[in-house]
């Protein structure tokens, strides 16, 4: 991100030098000032949906949600911190129905998370794909676009929209995969006393180049 | 179709509410407990979507973005996307309010059903703002790895945006 900010920054700031450079500050003023208005309504969104949040948290259906999910999100992410999984299943079951608004407060606390345990580097790069790829099951947003533009048939593209964006998941998640491997946990008995203490012994630098 | 999908939110918080009020929650507590969350959320990603949107207004208003989409808009041709749709498919990893801006100009411009129309509606629905993603979900984190995964969203994006424009012309 660093890189890509300077180079797009300093490219965009040296071609605005020589075309239009009072158009320069204006251009930052109006993004700086879009984004601080796009914080405002995400407040509103935000306030909505992360009290119907914690509605689901206090009343159990997120337990039970994520506890539907988790198997598949374990597979996925090759973590066992609980309070990650929880998390990275709402934000899948969430928006898998769409509701982007109350995606991201889960997205947000599954990364930081995630950031905190052993296997961080695959699980966030997955958690990123994931979302950057949003598998959708109903494009409502598109829909109703196509419907206040009077077109005569504005779901017909559900169904192509559904299959494009499955193969936009399917392919990010295949591809993180196979180029960023997840340090391999193996799971060691190791007898002491009475007890059998279960230890991850972490392997580093298996299946790497 | 429309209006069983308009009813689908409102429903979600009608069953939530009852289901959360059988289960003796004290929903009005609870909720606004939830909402306390908001504002400090919001403040601390603040910082990262103001960047991405100063550089991606400099972005636009340079000419970069134009110079770009005329310089890949051949090989868009190539690979089936339509070049009406270039703009868009560049907009979209970047910016969620620009896009839809494009996408609604492009289904003014060429008619809602009309096929690159029907691309774009498509290709928008293959990906979320990768960009925004990025910067929102990941603010202040630093893995190494999330640079490949940028690449990797990017890629399956193309991808997905090339298939789309396939099944529209088939189906």
């Amino acid at each position: 991100m660093n890189l890509l900010f300077a180079i797009v920054f300093t490219v965009s700031t040296f071609l605005l030098l020589c075309t239009s450079p009072e158009q320069f500050l204006s251009a930052l003023l109006d993004g700086a000032g879009k984004s601080a208005s796009l914080c405002v309504s995400l407040v509103a969104t935000y306030a909505v949906w992360m009290g119907l949040i914690q509605v689901w948290q206090d009343s159990g259906i997120t337990k039970a949600v994520s506890k539907l999910v988790k198997p598949i999100a374990k597979k996925l992410f090759k973590t066992t911190d609980d309070e990650a999984l929880e998390a990275i299943s709402m934000n899948l079951s969430v928006n898998l129905l769409g509701i982007s608004g109350a995606a991201t407060p889960y997205g947000i606390k599954a990364a930081q998370r995630l950031d905190k345990t052993e296997n961080a580097e695959y699980a966030s790069a997955m958690l990123f794909v994931l979302n950057a790829t949003s598998l959708q099951l109903l494009p409502t947003s598109i829909v109703a676009v196509r419907v206040a533009l009077k077109s005569g048939s504005p779901t017909d593209i559900i169904l192509p929209t559904i299959f494009a964006t499955l193969l936009s998941t399917v392919l990010g998640v295949l591809l993180t995969k196979l180029f960023i491997k997840p340090a391999v946990t193996q799971k060691k008995t190791i007898k002491s006393g009475r007890d059998f203490i279960l230890k991850n012994v972490k392997i580093e630098g298996v299946g790497t180049r | 179709m429309n209006y069983i999908l308009s009813l689908l939110i409102p429903m979600i918080f009608l069953f939530s509410f009852l289901f959360a009020l059988s289960r003796k929650v004290k929903v009005y507590d609870s909720f606004t407990e939830g909402v306390k969350g908001a504002i400090p959320l919001v403040l601390s990603i603040f910082p990262y979507i103001a960047t991405v949107a100063m550089l991606s207004k400099l972005f636009e208003v340079s000419g970069l973005e134009s110079k770009i989409t005329s310089f890949i808009s051949p090989f868009f041709r190539f690979t089936g996307i339509p070049e009406e749709i270039a703009s868009l498919v560049l907009i979209k990893p970047l910016s969620g309010s620009g896009s839809i801006a494009v996408l609604t100009q492009i289904l003014e411009r060429y008619g809602v059903d009309s096929y690159a129309a029907r691309c774009a509606c498509v290709a928008y629905g293959t990906a979320d703002t990768i960009f925004y993603i990025g910067a929102v979900y990941f603010a202040g984190i630093k893995r190494k790895k999330l640079t490949a995964a940028f690449v990797i969203s990017i890629l399956s994006y193309l991808a997905a945006v090339i298939f789309s424009c396939f099944l529209c012309r088939i189906m």
